[in-house]
């Protein structure tokens, strides 16, 4: 008996670090998915939850205001499947309305990655554009023509979307974001 | 013992090993904003003084304090601790492209925030106030010569105020870090 009462608290420890760990990086709560990406609905907010409050404390992370513009983050491709520094991807080719936007990419943890073209992200402002006033941002290892966003030296990457100051709300569908306005990232080919 | 006993009692390890993981766990997520000692603001007073306006990092590869900090964002950061009295915070706002103030409390949580939309004259400006020196402000307001501050109580007593400013292009960032250099946090006699 007393056997078993220390074997449930020694497993239930290991099990409650093991899952307490993963979920304070990605934390899978009090956010929304729309297609490919995922935005924190109350990330810098006071009410935030508490799965988002603990993995702020961690990170040290400076949350956006809501006022101040929406942080929508993808870890995967537009199929769901994870993004992958072998593969070649291209996004575009709108994005939701807001006075400025960027796009950049970061290793898991949201760190720039050191590639050789110094290019960590792009800002609505410089970027080149199509006839019809849209864009495409090749995501890839190896250098490719137009608005070429290198992987860098990094196992794990994930594409960050700001958008500044923007009417928008953090939530899906009428009155947030529409799944049709945000940028798709589509795979091209893999190495 | 016969099966049906014998299974049965595995079902109540299970459960329990599930109950003691799932408080664990629980306690946790809950505790880690309590006793996080690396969060933004133990960071941020790695950076300097309560009252002075310092920069903060730029996002780049090799710079791990501040994650998922935009690489086109030129910030700034002043600490705050009300205990001595209310602080005006001015922030000026640039020729072109967007600039912010967000107020965090002691946890890193915002509060408000404005942008340059809400300028006045060239400048984004307000006071935090604790809740107490607010309710004195108030008392004392001349009611046939309103103020023109906006007033901020701010949950915390301690806290921070981020300013950012957009960088429309590259060329463009310095003046962008110059902008958000000039931001002033200065504390007020109590009221």
């Amino acid at each position: 008996m007393v056997f078993k009462a220390i074997a449930v608290g020694a497993i239930g420890l290991a099990l409650g670090v093991a899952a307490s760990g993963s979920i304070l990086v990605d934390p899978p709560f009090g956010g929304v998915t729309i297609g490919a990406w995922r935005v924190a609905a109350k990330a810098g907010s006071i009410d935030a939850d508490p799965y988002t409050r603990a993995a702020l404390a961690r990170s040290g992370e400076i949350p956006l205001a809501l006022g101040e513009g929406l942080e929508l983050v993808a870890r995967v491709d537009s199929s769901g499947r994870a993004l992958d520094r072998r593969c070649v991807y291209r996004v575009g080719s709108h994005t939701p309305a807001a006075r400025y936007w960027t796009l950049s990419l970061t290793d898991a943890e949201g760190f720039p990655v050191d590639n050789a073209a110094g290019r960590y992200g792009f800002r609505s402002s410089e970027i080149l554009r199509d006839g019809d006033g849209g864009f495409s941002v090749y995501v890839s290892e190896v250098v490719h023509s137009g608005n070429w966003l290198p992987i860098g030296h990094v196992d794990t990457f994930t594409l960050a979307l700001r958008l500044y100051d923007t009417p928008l709300a953090a939530t899906a569908g009428a009155g947030g974001i529409e799944t049709s306005s945000v940028p798709t990232i589509v795979r091209e080919g893999c190495a | 013992m016969n099966p049906g006993a014998r299974l049965g009692g595995a079902a109540l390890f299970v459960a329990a090993v599930a109950a003691a993981a799932a408080l664990v766990h629980f306690a946790i997520v809950l505790l880690v904003p309590v006793v996080a000692s690396h969060d933004a603001y133990a960071r941020l007073a790695e950076l300097g003084p309560p009252g002075a306006t310092v920069a903060l990092p730029r996002g780049a590869p090799g710079e791990k304090r501040f994650p998922w900090a935009d690489p086109a964002i030129a910030a700034s950061v002043c600490r705050f601790d009300l205990s001595a009295g209310p602080v005006r915070v001015k922030a000026p706002i640039g020729r072109a492209g967007f600039a912010s103030i967000s107020f965090h409390t002691r946890r890193g949580a915002v509060f408000y925030a404005l942008t340059d939309r809400a300028a006045a004259h060239g400048w984004m400006e307000a006071v935090v106030v604790t809740p107490a020196q607010l309710r004195v402000l108030v008392a004392h307001d001349d009611e046939d010569n309103p103020t023109q501050d906006l007033r901020v109580p701010s949950p915390t007593v301690e806290g921070f105020v981020v300013m950012r400013a957009f960088s429309e292009l590259p060329s463009l960032y310095e003046a962008a870090s110059q902008q958000v250099q000039m931001m002033t946090c200065a504390t007020e006699p109590p009221p």
